[in-house]
């Protein structure tokens, strides 16, 4: 297993279902994907949702009109439950994974990580999010991320 | 450029992803420190201590004088800023995204027509 860079966890009020098909339809995806001040026009997302298949997508800076795209390669679909593709642009393995928990509830797990060897050791992987963000708190100067 | 920054990014977390590094560079955050200084809290040999610092110091992590006798380490904070900038930005991108998810998905629900229409 590849090390976990980053993991994020979110519940959402909607069906597995629902959930799964906003992450993989262009016509959903469109209204989420870019961050706050980027849009991610319909015409430019490309999801072909198989082991293999491509997903790419274009964020188009509101402000200056910047472009950004990224490029991702498929490497399991297993709907509803499960999502996993490979970025291009920044080399990180990402995994979706999609929880029913009942009532209309779904979570929704991230996992990124990136592969250098060094980190294929478990134990080295288990204290790097936390000293990172012990490290967050530490520096007092740090300056905001780019976009 | 982008695939310098990545390079550097994986050095830098290849580099943090030992607990007795990730300890060094803790100390080297509160100021510079001799190979001695930072041998001490550890149950390491200078020659072992001297390798955990040729691994930050090949990521870029941290550097050591090359006039002061003792080569005091050095720590590079903007390098290990670019880390943790990483992160956050990671962070709030998935973030955001999942805000909008959210309030799409309500609207999705709110007007389940919607969904059919498009």
């Amino acid at each position: 297993m590849p090390e976990h860079v980053l993991n994020f966890t979110r519940v959402f009020d909607a069906p597995r279902d629902l959930v799964f098909r906003c992450m993989v339809e262009p016509h959903h995806l469109t209204r989420f994907w870019g961050p706050i001040g980027t849009s991610t026009p319909l015409d430019q997302i490309s999801v072909d949702a198989r082991p293999g298949g491509t997903f790419a997508t274009v964020m188009v800076n509101d402000s200056d009109g910047s472009r950004y795209a990224t490029s991702a390669t498929y490497v399991e679909v297993r709907a509803p439950e499960r999502l996993s593709w490979l970025e291009g642009h920044s080399g990180m393995a990402v995994t979706v994974t999609f929880t029913d928990l009942g009532d209309n509830r779904t979570q929704v797990d991230i996992e990124q990580s990136n592969v250098p060897e060094q980190l294929l050791d478990p134990r080295a992987q288990a204290g790097f999010l936390t000293s990172l963000d012990r490290f967050a708190s530490h520096l007092a100067t740090l300056t905001v991320a780019q976009r | 450029m982008t695939t310098t920054v990545e390079q550097r990014l994986d050095a830098t977390f290849a580099a943090l992803a030992d607990p007795t590094r990730r300890a060094i560079v803790t100390r080297l955050t509160a100021g510079d420190a001799t190979v001695k200084e930072l041998a001490e809290p550890f149950d390491l040999s200078l020659p072992g201590i001297s390798k955990h610092l040729k691994v930050l110091e090949r990521s870029g992590l941290i550097t050591r004088s090359r006039q002061a006798q003792f080569r005091p380490c050095h720590l590079e904070r903007d390098q290990l800023d670019a880390a943790v900038d990483w992160i956050e930005a990671n962070r709030r991108l998935w973030s955001q995204r999942f805000d909008q998810l959210d309030v799409h998905l309500r609207t999705l629900q709110a007007n389940p027509n919607g969904e059919n229409d498009a």
